[in-house]
């Protein structure tokens, strides 16, 4: 059985520090509810472990089974058994929902799908997850409603079977009906033995795929983890108790203000016929 | 590789390696007209006008893969009411050449309707430029235009630009643009290689989906080949 371990994890965004040291293990088989006020650090935890390239690690270590995952690139991350499903997954000019599945199934085996096996793989997993065949045919993510795009993601994970599987807020932008069907699918990979590390601002999403542990993250780092009852207990009386009872003071959220942007002039009202 | 090939049908005109200076092209009323343009290895200095007429349509595609210099023009003029203009272009720029595409649309009357989709990858010291106007005169109401002007910039010696201009002389239209110029977004590289495919992989992928689409522009069998084997071969 494959364990994920983080330690003394540091990761900042743009000079500004915001994990502070997050110490986490994960089994797989596990699947732990990561809790946390806005802004303290849940989804740059996820980005940090899956490498994206906004956030860097200044300190710390990530291992599979030993293996430095920080020393890996994104890809080979992949490879070694992590998946995230991200919040805002990036839409993709001209880019094949198919051909990119093929391309990422194939990334993970030694010898390419037959194009029988890969189509039955397709299609069995777009039932699963009641996405419209169809959709294979536009491209990655263009034009896809927020729902659409979450479902995706679970599609993904089904298809490369991770032994990690991270989710950011999968729920957001779910009706109830897909979040049954998201849920689903979710219960299927934790029998095969999938270990989940799981974001979500709902008690319902949880409810559904009983985690079996909670963490809190409160300022850039884990505050409690315990057993699912924390999950209920945060989701009646907020983070207000941690304060309380464990003498850590909330920071307030993390400035998430915009960089200035500046929008340049899109249409010219010109006069014809009025040269002097 | 020079063909020069200016095929007729009833349906598409189509030129590979030959692109027209000075064709103009008359789309009668409730006609329509598809001109196929590809450019492999001359260069693409040349000038196309297009008048279409009431209810007629025009679609273009031009397959731009040539390492020499030059310029190219359209202009479309929405004559009619109900007149629509739909144009696709991808070019791959580089081998040091200097590339600049001047799409314009004229919405002259009510009711007319236009595309200008302009896509390219700038690389190995090219220098791309997209320009052109979308103009809706005074009358064109209810005309619906929209630019877009794509590109990529591979590397520190190439360079790409947008300029697309909207001029409006009209109320109760539609226009919109959409100008990105810039290197691979990083996000969406980190996107693919999240899932397991390569940095390299992910590169050429990401610029595929700038060319390929192309594609679904052209009629011939032949060209298609050619299209492909020029994006396969340089990407």
């Amino acid at each position: 059985m494959s364990t994920l371990v983080i330690k003394n994890l540091h990761a900042s965004v743009k000079g500004k520090e915001i994990l502070k040291g997050v110490n986490l293990e994960l089994k797989e088989g596990e699947t732990l509810a990561l809790l946390g006020p806005n802004g303290h650090g849940k989804s740059t935890l996820l980005a940090a472990i899956m490498g994206n390239p906004a956030f860097d690690v200044t300190e710390g270590e990530i291992y599979i089974d030993g293996v430095d995952v920080l020393a890996l690139t994104p890809d080979l991350r992949s490879k070694a058994g992590l998946f995230l499903a991200m919040q805002y997954p990036a839409e993709i000019p001209g880019l094949n929902s198919a051909d990119f599945l093929k391309a990422s199934m194939n990334a993970h085996r030694e010898k390419p799908l037959t194009l029988f096996q890969f189509y039955k793989a397709l299609q069995d997993a777009y039932g699963a997850l009641g996405i419209p065949f169809e959709m294979s045919k536009r491209n990655l993510n263009e034009g896809f409603s927020g729902g659409e795009k979450k479902r995706n993601e679970i599609l993904q994970m089904k298809l490369l079977a991770p032994k990690f599987a991270m989710l950011d807020e999968i729920d957001s932008g779910l009706d109830v009906d897909a979040m049954v069907t998201v849920a689903d699918e979710i219960k299927r990979e934790q029998e095969r033995g999938a270990g989940f590390l799981v974001i979500s601002h709902y008690a319902r999403l949880y409810n559904m795929i009983s985690p079996t542990r909670a963490a809190v993250l409160v300022n850039g780092r884990i505050a409690v983890e315990g057993g699912p009852e924390l999950v209920e207990r945060i989701d009646k009386e907020g983070y207000e108790w941690i304060k309380r009872e464990l003498g850590i003071s909330v920071e307030k959220e993390v400035d998430g203000s915009m960089n200035s942007v500046s929008i340049g002039a899109c249409g010219t009202k010109v006069k014809i016929n009025d040269k002097k | 590789m020079i063909r020069n090939k200016v095929k007729e049908n009833e349906k598409t005109v189509l030129y590979v390696d030959e692109i027209p200076n000075g064709a103009h092209f008359h789309v009668a009323s409730g006609e329509s007209l598809k001109i196929n343009l590809a450019c492999f290895a001359n260069s693409l200095d040349g000038r196309v006008d297009v008048d279409v007429d009431e209810d007629g349509t025009f679609e273009g595609a031009l397959a731009d893969f040539s390492d020499r210099s030059g310029k190219f023009v359209l202009n479309v003029n929405l004559n009619g009411k109900g007149a629509k203009c739909n144009w696709h272009l991808a070019s791959l720029t580089g081998g040091e050449s200097k590339k600049v595409f001047e799409t314009s649309v004229f919405h002259e009357v009510a009711e007319t309707e236009a595309l200008m989709s302009n896509y390219g990858i700038a690389r190995d010291s090219g220098k791309l430029t997209f320009s052109g106007t979308s103009h809706i005169k005074n009358g064109a109401k209810k005309a619906n235009t929209r630019q877009e002007a794509k590109i990529i910039v591979f590397d520190d010696t190439s360079d790409g630009k947008a300029l697309p201009i909207l001029k409006i002389d009209e109320n109760d239209v539609s226009a919109s643009h959409a100008a990105i110029v810039g290197r691979l977004n990083e996000q969406h590289l980190f996107y693919l290689e999240s899932r397991g495919i390569s940095e390299e992989d992910a590169k050429r992928i990401i610029s595929l989906g700038y060319l390929k689409p192309i594609e679904d522009y052209f009629d011939d069998e032949d060209t298609l080949k050619l299209i492909d084997k020029a994006i396969e071969g340089g990407i």
